[in-house]
């Protein structure tokens, strides 16, 4: 997928949003967008989801499945959880298993008979992310997708932008919590004066392995609550416990 | 595209807004066949009801495109493409040919001193189908993704409806044939002028269509 030449103002005369905005998004790649509030990081989102259309410049190369969620969920539906979800899974063509699997990892299965008004942000937004995972999509975009979440959720959030990248998919995310840095191979872009530019990696501090030892049982949790907070944890086990298969 | 056209249904039938154009309509054709229609007049009965009615199919049609959150509509964009926009169209048709079932049966149970010959009944019901499209249209360009304020909207809304009838008393070109419609039933005149105002009807139902779905192209 490629944006090339890409001019974005909502009316003429007016000034540009985005200009000469040039990306490559390659089949597995993350991206993450960032930069400060009202420079145009979800108009980008949008235009890449195809919602927007270019002023001047061509988006090329779209995936066909897209899975879009917003930086706010919109909670102001008379449905319950489970209701809207069955209806956008319909929508989707989707099987109604797949809401059963994206409820459970996004632990909202309690809010299914809720309706949608009554959700809180939080419990909103992970509405907004089951319908945009449930698709299976080829180009995933993901608006502020970890705002609002609790830590084990937003682990399983950061997991599933790797495993849709891993299968190839491309995800593009803006993100203020920086939740993606903890992945690998993410690609990041500030957005800031109307343009879009690479920024570099972190500075090359030195690096440190700290050794926790905790319980098996444990492992799991705090392994997603450090990935979630930008860690990378390496996993070894003692050879004297035997792990019951 | 027909899930998509049923959860926006499932939605505006379970708001609010989906009974105040219902309401409306029923207040309209109470006044209208208030007194018994007398045998013979109810074509120009059903052609005065069907023109009457388009703002509120025209309102109905914007009630129901505008329940739907702005960011639901992204949501649905992304996952059916431009058929969402085909989509919106299509619920808003069901829900007006809902409207205009109302509007024709009505004075078959009170209204009409005898029930007319089939003939009228058909003509009838093309009428409120004419009238339906218009409504419909005019409800899609007064939507929110095109005007996103509500008092501009409605004024463009009623605005738009009487410069339809302004218009259309010149000629049945000029507009879209509402008034020729009426005219023609008063005058008896109907059955031989209904090829070209079905024509004009066509043209200008098209060039509405053609309207909202290029303007749509840049307001998601």
């Amino acid at each position: 997928m490629r944006v090339s030449d890409l001019h974005l103002r909502y009316r003429r005369k007016e000034p540009w949003v985005l200009a000469d905005v040039n990306l490559d998004l390659a089949p597995g790649s993350v991206i993450e967008v960032v930069g400060p509030n009202g420079s145009g990081k979800s108009t980008l989102l949008r235009v890449i989801a195809g919602l927007l259309q270019p002023t001047r410049g061509t988006v090329t190369g779209r995936p066909a499945v897209v899975g879009y969620a917003p930086e706010r969920f919109p909670s102001a539906q008379p449905f319950t959880v489970a209701g809207y979800l069955r209806h956008m899974a319909a929508v989707r063509r989707v099987d109604e298993a797949a809401i059963e699997e994206w409820t459970s990892r996004l632990r909202m299965d309690h809010l299914l008979g809720q309706w949608l008004p009554d959700l809180s942000k939080g419990s909103a937004h992970k509405v907004g992310l089951a319908q945009a995972l449930f698709c299976r999509p080829d180009l995933l975009i993901l608006d502020e997708p970890f705002a609002g979440l609790d830590g084990s959720t937003r682990a399983e959030v950061a997991l599933t932008v790797e495993m849709v990248a891993a299968r190839g998919g491309i995800v593009v995310a803006s993100d203020h919590q920086g939740d993606l840095r903890s992945l690998l191979n993410v690609t990041r872009y500030e957005v800031r004066d109307s343009h879009v530019r690479p920024v570099a990696t972190e500075s090359a501090e030195p690096m440190l392995n700290l050794s926790v030892r905790l319980p098996l049982s444990r492992a799991g949790l705090l392994a997603a609550q450090l990935r979630a907070e930008g860690h990378e944890p390496l996993l070894s086990q003692d050879e004297s416990v035997e792990v019951a298969e | 595209m027909i899930a998509l056209t049923g959860f926006r249904i499932a939605g505006y039938g379970r708001s609010h807004r989906a009974f105040q154009p219902l309401l409306l309509l029923l207040v309209v054709i109470s006044l209208l066949y208030a007194t018994a229609v007398p045998e013979g007049d109810e074509l120009t009965s059903y052609a005065d009801s069907a023109a009457i009615l388009i703002p509120v199919f025209a309102w109905a049609a914007r009630g129901l495109l505008d329940t739907e959150p702005d960011e639901q509509r992204m949501i649905a964009l992304t996952a059916v493409g431009r058929a969402e926009i085909a989509s919106g169209l299509l619920a808003a048709l069901v829900c007006n040919a809902i409207l205009a079932l109302v509007a024709v049966v009505w004075p078959l149970v009170a209204g009409f001193a005898v029930v007319p010959p089939g003939g009228t009944l058909v003509t009838g019901v093309g009428l409120h189908g004419l009238a339906v499209l218009a409504g419909t249209v005019i409800g899609a360009l007064t939507s929110r993704p095109i005007m996103p304020s509500p008092a501009i909207s409605i004024v463009v809304l009623i605005g738009g409806y009487v410069a339809i009838l302004m218009a259309g008393s010149s000629s049945v070109w000029a507009a879209f044939p509402a008034m020729s419609w009426m005219h023609a039933a008063n005058h008896g005149e109907l059955a031989a002028r209904l090829p070209v105002i079905v024509v004009s009807a066509a043209i200008w139902v098209g060039v509405g269509l053609f309207g909202y779905a290029g303007l749509r192209r840049t307001r998601p």
